[in-house]
């Protein structure tokens, strides 16, 4: 776990849950598995407040415990956890590009809450769509239709059951059946917050210290709803596949792209290196049909596809009119390769980009690497071979990457430390602003308030607001080289332990 | 006492006449063996003595077969002239660099075939040159080396560099301009085939451009004072090949046979990637750099400068 890791995850902490859990988790990230007694003693806080923090954070999937050899529980936290927070809008991006604005605001909520029922949501969802409707002016909605969204999340595997840590004994003792499961949604009996009758009894409460709702009792469903983290991250990575295609060949060839990879969606495993093949009637049958393809048009795309250099999509066979895969490993490592060709151009320039290109192009040959032609390493009679280690390169650029999200982290609190005077006046100008607007205060009132704030200190305002939202785009996009380097890691990993 | 007429000189003479007939007749060479074959009334010591003279007055050359035999061949009588002049050591630095033909030959070779001393080889390179036989061409490869050649042969691309180089200078504008050149036509070529092709893989077909069309269009542009080769074409798009911004596949050449190359211009994958498009991506102390540090991200010049822009 690197220096840097473990800040980032720390001052996200502290933005995310304040600095109480803060300083729980400076512990944990130092100790790793802790137990109760000893949280309690280096962080020297009393009992109760850390084991509601460590509450808060099991809720919320950040941390997790297990009895160790002495019979203790021992409480862990997961990294990666805490950074994937950093994703959460993307994730809701995604399902409102999906699936629409109901999916949107699902999504927004189960993050929020960590674990959630799924009656529970699909009523505050229902509720806050139908108070955004009633001000628009548009008439309500049922939550039929939220509930409908929200199997068709579960359905695609985006959201899970949460599995019960307290009855798993391991991974690999789920089975299949028992992994469909996860995702079979219950059926919505709307009104019955109170009274849920437990249809199917899959997983019971996650946890003994859940905060349940005012009135509700614990016989109401027990499935509790999470996200799945590592289909969004398929998704992504889908994604990047596809954008690369689109800008390689042309749209069209993205669109056919895209149908083969839904189709493999719940097919494939996670981090196969090449998909399940897919026979080109299948493809055909599964276009949209907006795109008005014929069936020749798009074989030919699939050749193009097939042929081209960049080698994502290979033909394998003839059955069923063409047999096509998608090699992932080798599409990771075209995109992996463009974005450290693009960090070599923009900080080195286009001839060191050439240079670079030609070591990857040819592997082994230039110089640099000691080959000896006598036995003792002369210099003047030792050849020198280069090459490029992409793995390497890789790592370094992760490193590299993380520090750039720490500093824009840290350089975002300190602006808003630094400001945090004037925003506050603001916000209070605007609450007045607001009271008096419901109250129906007149219009001289209203100006009184808003000069308050000089213009000196409006502009500052202004250029405090860009800061902050340069920052934060900053972040969104480290977050998607972040994302590329892990991802290509992680599949050359799973090469590893295949060839082993 | 018996007078014997001393034949010898005659005889000699006689038998360098008839070893020259020899060699007029096999024009390949001759050896040893085809000498006393044709004349076996010579002993071995007037064979050797004539063969020597034919040698020192250079009608013949001595060379040495594939097999490790020694052969006799008639030497041009057009070359023989040059270093008449000139004595037996001359001769032999002039052959040797001679024989490295066009590419030229480097001091210390000279000196490891002709087994001469250093000052010898220096004294006899100076006279050579003064008599206008050889020249001395400085070498791209190594600017400090100097390679010898006869004076009327035009050095090889290998030392000179060849289109590439004028006077040991390597152009890179020069190339730079080519390249753009190239990478537009090849754009150019894309767009068009997009535009008027239905079907992606007439569209794809149609954006391929042959060496030779590119070769033609950059000769009709007439933006080169030296004529340039196909090939000279082919290490250009190379080049666009290594910057990213075209491909190559190789077909099989329509007609005579072999294999032409193909190009064309493709895009990239992505525009830039998230981790250069802010300060800590391109900065050159992000080594140095932490919390509470001499530079740290709070106190970053860079991050103030990206910010202050609108």
């Amino acid at each position: 776990m690197s220096n840097c890791k473990s800040s980032i995850c720390s001052h996200l902490i502290k933005d995310h849950f304040g600095d109480l859990t803060q300083t729980v988790c400076d512990v944990l990230l130092q100790k790793c598995d802790c137990h109760l007694r000893q949280l309690t003693s280096e962080a020297k806080i009393p009992l109760d407040r850390v084991k509601h923090v460590l509450t808060v954070l099991i809720q919320n999937n950040l941390v997790t415990f297990q009895k160790n050899k002495r019979g203790q529980t021992e409480y862990t936290l997961d990294h990666d956890a805490i950074l994937w927070r950093n994703r959460i809008p993307h994730y809701i991006f995604c399902g409102k590009n999906l699936y629409g604005d109901a999916a949107e605001l699902l999504i927004e909520d189960i993050a929020h809450n960590g674990q959630i029922t799924m009656s529970t949501v699909v009523e505050n969802v229902t509720d806050k769509l139908n108070e955004a409707l009633e001000n628009a002016g548009h008439p309500k909605i049922g939550a039929s239709v939220v509930y409908e969204k929200f199997k068709a999340l579960a359905n695609t595997h985006f959201i899970k059951q949460c599995v019960n840590p307290l009855e798993t004994l391991c991974p690999e003792d789920i089975d299949e059946c028992a992994v469909a499961k996860l995702y079979t949604v219950p059926p919505f009996q709307p009104g019955n917050r109170k009274r849920k009758l437990a249809s199917d009894e899959e997983a019971q409460p996650v946890n003994k210290k859940i905060k349940t709702e005012a009135g509700a009792s614990a016989a109401d469903d027990h499935i509790y709803w999470t996200i799945n983290n590592n289909r969004f991250h398929r998704y992504f990575t889908d994604q990047l596949l596809i954008k690369a295609i689109r800008s390689k060949i042309d749209e069209r060839a993205g669109q056919i792209l895209q149908t083969i990879l839904r189709l493999n969606e719940v097919m494939t495993e996670d981090l196969a290196l090449t998909s399940n093949p897919v026979s080109f009637i299948e493809i055909f049958q599964a276009l949209p049909k907006d795109l008005q393809l014929s069936k020749q048009i798009c074989e030919q795309y699939l050749t193009v596809m097939a042929d081209d250099s960049t080698g994502f999509v290979n033909k394998i066979g003839d059955s069923g009119g063409g047999m096509y895969t998608i090699n992932m490993m080798k599409a990771m490592t075209t995109i992996c390769t463009a974005h450290v060709e693009s960090v070599i151009q923009e900080r080195f320039g286009s001839k060191s980009l050439r240079i670079f290109r030609v070591l990857i192009l040819k592997k082994h040959l230039e110089q640099k690497q000691e080959i000896s032609k006598t036995a003792d390493h002369a210099p003047a009679r030792s050849f020198y071979l280069f090459r490029v280690n992409l793995e390497q390169v890789a790592r370094m650029l992760l490193e590299h990457s993380m520090k750039a999200l720490m500093n824009t982290i840290v350089k975002r609190e300190m602006e808003t430390r630094e400001n945090r005077r004037l925003m506050e006046k603001e916000e209070r100008a605007e609450a007045i602003i607001a009271n008096l607007e419901r109250s129906g205060g007149d219009a001289e009132q209203k100006e009184e308030i808003l000069q308050s704030i000089t213009p000196a200190e409006k502009t500052q305002l202004k250029r405090v607001k860009h800061m902050i939202n340069m920052l934060d785009q900053c972040e969104l996009q480290l977050d998607e080289t972040i994302f590329v380097l892990e991802t290509y890691l992680q599949y050359c990993e799973t090469k590893l332990k295949t060839k082993r | 006492m018996s007078v014997e007429v001393k034949q010898e000189p005659a005889l000699d003479t006689d038998q360098e006449t008839r070893i020259l007939l020899l060699c007029h007749e096999n024009p390949e060479g001759i050896n040893d063996a085809l000498i006393q074959e044709h004349m076996p009334q010579f002993d071995v010591q007037q064979r050797v003595t004539a063969i020597n003279r034919l040698l020192s007055t250079g009608r013949i050359d001595l060379l040495k077969s594939s097999s490790g035999k020694l052969i006799y061949k008639l030497k041009d009588s057009s070359a023989a002239d040059p270093v008449k002049g000139g004595d037996q050591q001359e001769k032999v630095v002039y052959q040797i660099i001679k024989d490295a033909g066009n590419k030229g030959i480097w001091i210390r070779d000279i000196r490891f075939k002709s087994n001469l001393l250093l000052t010898q080889v220096n004294k006899i390179l100076k006279n050579l040159e003064s008599k206008k036989l050889i020249k001395a061409v400085k070498s791209v490869a190594a600017s400090k080396k100097k390679v010898y050649m006869l004076y009327n042969l035009e050095p090889d691309r290998t030392v000179t560099g060849g289109a590439w180089y004028s006077d040991q200078d390597f152009e890179s504008e020069f190339v730079e301009v080519l390249n753009q050149q190239c990478y537009k036509f090849l754009v150019q070529k894309a767009e068009l085939s997009k535009r008027t092709k239905e079907d992606p893989i007439a569209q794809r077909n149609g954006s391929f451009a042959s060496s030779q069309d590119v070769w033609k269009f950059i000769s009709e542009l007439g933006i080169s004072k030296v004529q340039l080769s196909v090939e000279d074409i082919e290490t250009i798009l190379d080049t666009l090949i290594y910057d990213g911004k075209c491909e190559q596949t190789i077909v099989a050449a329509a007609g005579d046979g072999g294999q032409t190359k193909l190009y064309r211009a493709v895009n990239s994958l992505i525009n830039s990637t998230g981790l250069m498009r802010m300060p800590c991506g391109s900065c050159p102390v992000i080594q140095n750099c932490h919390v509470g540090g001499a530079v740290s991200p709070t106190t970053c010049v860079y991050f103030k400068d990206w910010l202050q822009l609108q």
